[in-house]
């Protein structure tokens, strides 16, 4: 196992965005943090690469992401009004990808900001 | 009247002499608040850090924040707006009426007192949380709390600024007004950006069943919103993207896990005073981004008949 | 491949009026000759280089802020509807990215010099110059209120200054130096201003913003930036101003300066009911000093929205108008404040605004050195320029315009005797020629072999105003993007920046200061390169070296 620090990372857990952050890690998971908060820790920690998930669900069912992408292209392309919802853990390079597939499909681009 | 008067973070931690939190819990939702932010911090001009600071506490119940206050005043709930529109008067010198100051749990003596305090500052902010924007009077209240910040710059240099929640809440904001004009609610229905929040915001436009498809990013509706909302989800195709199968996931159609968003996905996110950073993935995990999945559902999508009329044609040749 | 013929070409660089010869094109460049391609016949048209702006608010957390702040003026605003090669967005005062770039390559502007960016949030000026597309772009980072620099003025630390100014820069990817208000909108972080130029800076004992505007002058000539300093002087927009302004005037021989918008900065009267213009005796001093070259600030009537570093003035601003008020404070740099505003003709005060971006542009003999601006979006929207290049050919037209003014806003003016019309070379001069040559962009602005092949032609006719606002073609780096008033095609633009020499171990003194008094780590400030879209570095010329 190969064990990283990365210094000055950003945590994203909560608005405060501390970007002062250390974080260990073995290559699987983050070992260690120093400067995070009891909840970024946590943020931090409840993370690993270990495949815990299926790559992609249709319909319940595990499917590849190319399936799960292009029946999406399709579901989305054949509404009349799709929403794009949430934004708020992504990051902003993917929220200009949304804006500009919201435009495309001429739907409806909206975040928590609007609860 | 309307508008923001704020500050980045670093002009509190070096200036603010009096900080009052309004229906928010920072000691527990953004812990790191006080110790890197606010009231713990040696500023610049603030050099005894804690002890050249008062911070004051508004809220509805005492929250673990409230040890941390050196006043708090516990607000009787939905009267919020009614003690920021006394205090607007109060600042002025204008009289009120003390059966309307009795409704709000506070006394006169607390609101004069802390209108004293307001005046007397170098450099007061006031934070402001979901207790305040999310309960009754909603963004009424947010806006009466920014206006009495701005008013208060007749007297001193005085600030105000909401708590943002979510990581990157405040990115969706950004990026969305440079691209359509607008903060949240947009439809792109005709080909250019319209805002109408009531009209175009998720609950409304999910409890109405106008949406006939959704995209959900980073959130999950089906453990948060209100259950009417959560109906139509399940009766239209829901395609969620997410580092875990999640409940909306279980009702969705389609579910893509992707990277976690600074933990194996690098970017930028914004701070709750739109100060952009960027992220230092420690992690190189097995999911795809979410930036790349969404390029290549538009990919997809462009690659089938547009929706607009005169789009499908040949563009005018040169 | 391209070959342009028939057009009569106007390239004053080269001294070229007015004259029917072929322009042609390949790789992006302007060359002697091409042989194949496509050929545009130009004739009954007039060929300009591509429009330069020198000085705009088109991107950043301040305009970004405004856009949020107006939804009402945003739906009124001209829809930008997506097509196959535009993405969706709404004109109005505050442009999204996109529209930005194709309102103004809609009107054969090509280069654009956004003029505020305030390090601390750099990194999101960029993420909105990235999406801006067709234009290059360069962009100024505000420092006459940097507290780091401050404090070394304020210590006598001269040289020291000047490596923190070129590391500044650097890390902000920029390409200029700005200073706004200097030292008022520090004073602004109490809630006060410095008006004078002699003016103690609130919270220091010896630094005045004479001193400021000295010392930052002299570090961008002996860095050898392309463009001088980009100054906005204090005491903006209040009657009586001239006085300030023909005082920093003074204080800037033997450096090279610009002067932003300097309509804001003309004004006489004690008050707001005298207030009057003062262009003659700033357009006097002016066009006896060619150190210094500026732009017109010009003011359109309608709605706006003003937004500015300068705090203390949106504070009043929001004070007068009672409108809704923006302000950030920006963390030991700057700050800003947005407030909509509606010029009116009715309006004395805004007759004479009205009246002195135009007298400034008429009564500056040397078009080289006073380039149209309207300081976007403060004085009107850019994409109201060809209003103001009809009032500046036609002197009928102006007398037409001044009608429409009350009546005693004449005594407080002198446009009605301005007799001045610029020809079309001038305004080929002022739009673009005038403004490269001022930032330092030796490949913009004109049209001679080896220049970039940004290329605006227009329909020559007698309607000036419809004639400049509708181009026929639009070239950027050789690629027709505009044909017939709609966009055909979009390009991606360059980043203009400069990289001043410093020596590296400055960071060493930054650091720790940096780190007590900013809340962002130190190592994640400077702008990554990978984030500028097709960076040009451009060489900076140090003058003591």
């Amino acid at each position: 196992m190969e064990l990283t620090v990365t210094k000055n990372a950003t945590c994203t857990f909560c608005g405060c965005v501390c970007d002062d952050i250390e974080l260990h890690s073995d290559g699987v998971r983050i070992t260690h943090t120093k400067a995070a908060c009891v909840l970024g820790t946590a943020w931090f920690k409840n993370h690993t690469v270990e495949k815990l998930f299926p790559d992609a669900l249709i319909d319940g069912k595990p499917a590849t992401v190319d399936e799960a992408v292009h029946f999406a292209a399709e579901l989305l392309h054949a509404a009349d009004m799709p929403l794009l919802y949430g934004l708020s853990n992504i990051t902003c390079e993917a929220t200009r990808e949304a804006a500009s597939l919201a435009e495309l499909i001429g739907g409806v681009i909206d975040s928590h900001t609007s609860l | 009247m309307g508008g923001k008067v704020s500050c980045t973070l670093g002009e509190v931690k070096n200036r603010a002499d009096l900080i009052i939190y309004w229906g928010g819990n920072p000691a527990e939702c953004h812990p790191r608040h006080f110790t890197k932010y606010t009231i713990m911090q040696k500023g610049k001009y603030v050099p005894n850090g804690r002890k050249d600071r008062t911070m004051v506490l508004v809220d509805i119940r005492e929250t673990p924040s409230a040890k941390a206050a050196d006043i708090f005043l516990q607000v009787r709930p939905t009267k919020d707006f009614e003690v920021i529109t006394l205090l607007r008067a109060m600042i002025k010198d204008q009289p009120v009426d003390e059966a309307a100051v009795a409704e709000t749990g506070l006394s006169l003596e607390q609101l004069r007192d802390l209108v004293a305090r307001m005046k007397a500052c170098k450099f007061g902010v006031f934070f402001f949380g979901m207790g305040l924007s999310m309960t009754r009077g909603k963004h009424m209240n947010s806006a009466a709390l920014l206006t009495l910040a701005a008013e208060m710059n007749a007297f001193t240099k005085f600030v105000a600024m909401p708590m943002r929640g979510h990581g990157n809440v405040t990115g969706g904001d950004v990026i969305l007004r440079y691209t359509t004009g607008y903060p949240f609610g947009i439809s792109l229905s005709r080909g250019y950006p319209r805002f109408n929040p009531g009209e175009f915001s998720t609950i409304d436009l999910l409890i109405r069943g106008d949406c006939d498809a959704a995209l959900i990013l980073g959130a999950d509706p089906g453990a948060t919103m209100p259950q009417p909302a959560i109906e139509h989800l399940k009766r239209i195709p829901t395609i969620v993207l997410d580092p875990k199968v999640t409940h909306t996931s279980r009702l969705a159609r389609v579910h893509i896990t992707t990277a976690a968003t600074g933990i194996s996905a690098g970017g930028t996110v914004y701070r709750m005073d739109e100060i952009p950073l960027p992220l230092r993935p420690p992690l190189k995990g097995p999911y795809p981004t979410d930036e790349e999945v969404i390029r290549r559902i538009r990919e997809a999508v462009a690659k089938k008949a547009d929706w607009m009329p005169g789009m499908n044609g040949v563009v005018a040749a040169a | 491949m391209l070959r342009i013929t028939g057009g009569q070409v106007y390239d004053p660089a080269n001294n070229v009026h007015g004259v029917v010869r072929d322009l042609c094109i390949e790789n992006g460049r302007v060359v002697a000759d091409v042989s194949g391609g496509r050929t545009i016949d130009a004739s009954g048209m007039i060929v300009f280089p591509g429009g330069v702006d020198v000085h705009t608010h088109v991107a950043g957390a301040a305009l970004n802020f405004a856009r949020g702040m107006i939804p009402e003026q945003q739906r009124m605003a001209r829809a930008i509807t997506r097509s196959k090669v535009q993405r969706a967005g709404i004109g109005g005062s505050t442009p999204t990215t996109f529209a930005t770039g194709y309102l103004y390559a809609g009107l054969g502007y090509t280069t654009v010099n956004e003029a505020a960016v305030p390090i601390l949030s750099a990194r999101h000026t960029h993420e909105e110059l990235h999406d801006t597309p067709i234009l290059d772009k360069s962009c100024c980072a505000l420092m006459a209120n940097n507290e780091l620099l401050l404090d070394l003025f304020e210590a006598g630390e001269f040289e020291k200054a000047r490596e923190v100014t070129a590391w500044l820069i650097y890390a902000a990817k920029a390409y200029g130096v700005k200073a706004v208000n200097p030292g008022g909108v520090t004073g602004w972080k109490w809630g006060k201003d410095c008006k004078g130029l002699h003016d103690v800076v609130p919270g220091y004992n010896k630094v005045t913003p004479g001193k400021i505007i000295s010392a930052l002058a002299k570090i961008v000539d002996d860095l050898g930036l392309p463009h001088p300093l980009h100054l906005h002087c204090n005491n903006l927009g209040a009657p009586g101003n001239f006085t300030t302004t023909l005082e920093t005037m003074k204080l800037l021989e033997g450096n090279r300066a610009h002067m932003a918008h300097l309509q804001y900065h003309s004004y006489g009267g004690d008050d707001w009911y005298t207030m009057k213009s003062e262009s003659a005796t700033i357009a006097e001093y002016f066009n006896a000093h060619p150190n210094l070259t500026t732009d017109a600030g010009a003011v359109l009537f309608g709605d706006t929205v003003t937004i500015t570093a300068d705090g203390p003035w949106q504070h009043l601003l929001y004070k007068l108008t009672g409108k809704k008020w923006g302000n950030i404070d920006v963390e030991n740099e700057t700050g800003c404040g947005v407030v909509p505003y509606v010029y009116k003709e009715k309006n004395l005060v805004n007759a004479v605004q009205w009246a002195v971006g135009l007298e400034l542009l008429l009564l500056i003999n040397d078009p080289w050195r006073v380039f149209l601006t309207t300081d976007h979006p403060n004085g009107a929207a850019f994409w109201r320029y060809p209003e103001i290049i009809q009032l500046l050919m036609s002197s009928e037209f102006r007398k037409e315009e001044l009608k429409k003014l009350a009546p005693k806003a004449m005594k407080r003016i002198i446009l009605p005797e301005l007799t001045r019309e610029y020809t079309l070379s001038e305004i080929a001069i002022i739009t673009s020629a005038g403004p490269a040559r001022a930032l330092g962009l030796k490949q913009k602005g004109h049209l001679g072999i080896g220049a970039d092949a940004d290329v605006a032609i227009f329909n020559a006719g007698k309607d000036v105003a419809r004639m400049f606002s509708y181009p026929r073609y639009v070239i950027k780096s050789g690629e027709v993007v505009i044909e017939e008033g709609e966009i055909r095609k979009t390009v991606d633009g360059k980043g203009f920046l400069v990289k001043p020499h410093y020596d590296p171990k400055i960071e060493d003194y930054i650091r720790p200061l940096f780190q007590q008094v900013y809340t962002m780590s130190f190592d994640n400030y400077p702008v990554e390169m990978s984030r500028i879209m097709h960076p040009d570095i451009q060489p900076c010329m140090p003058h003591n070296l």
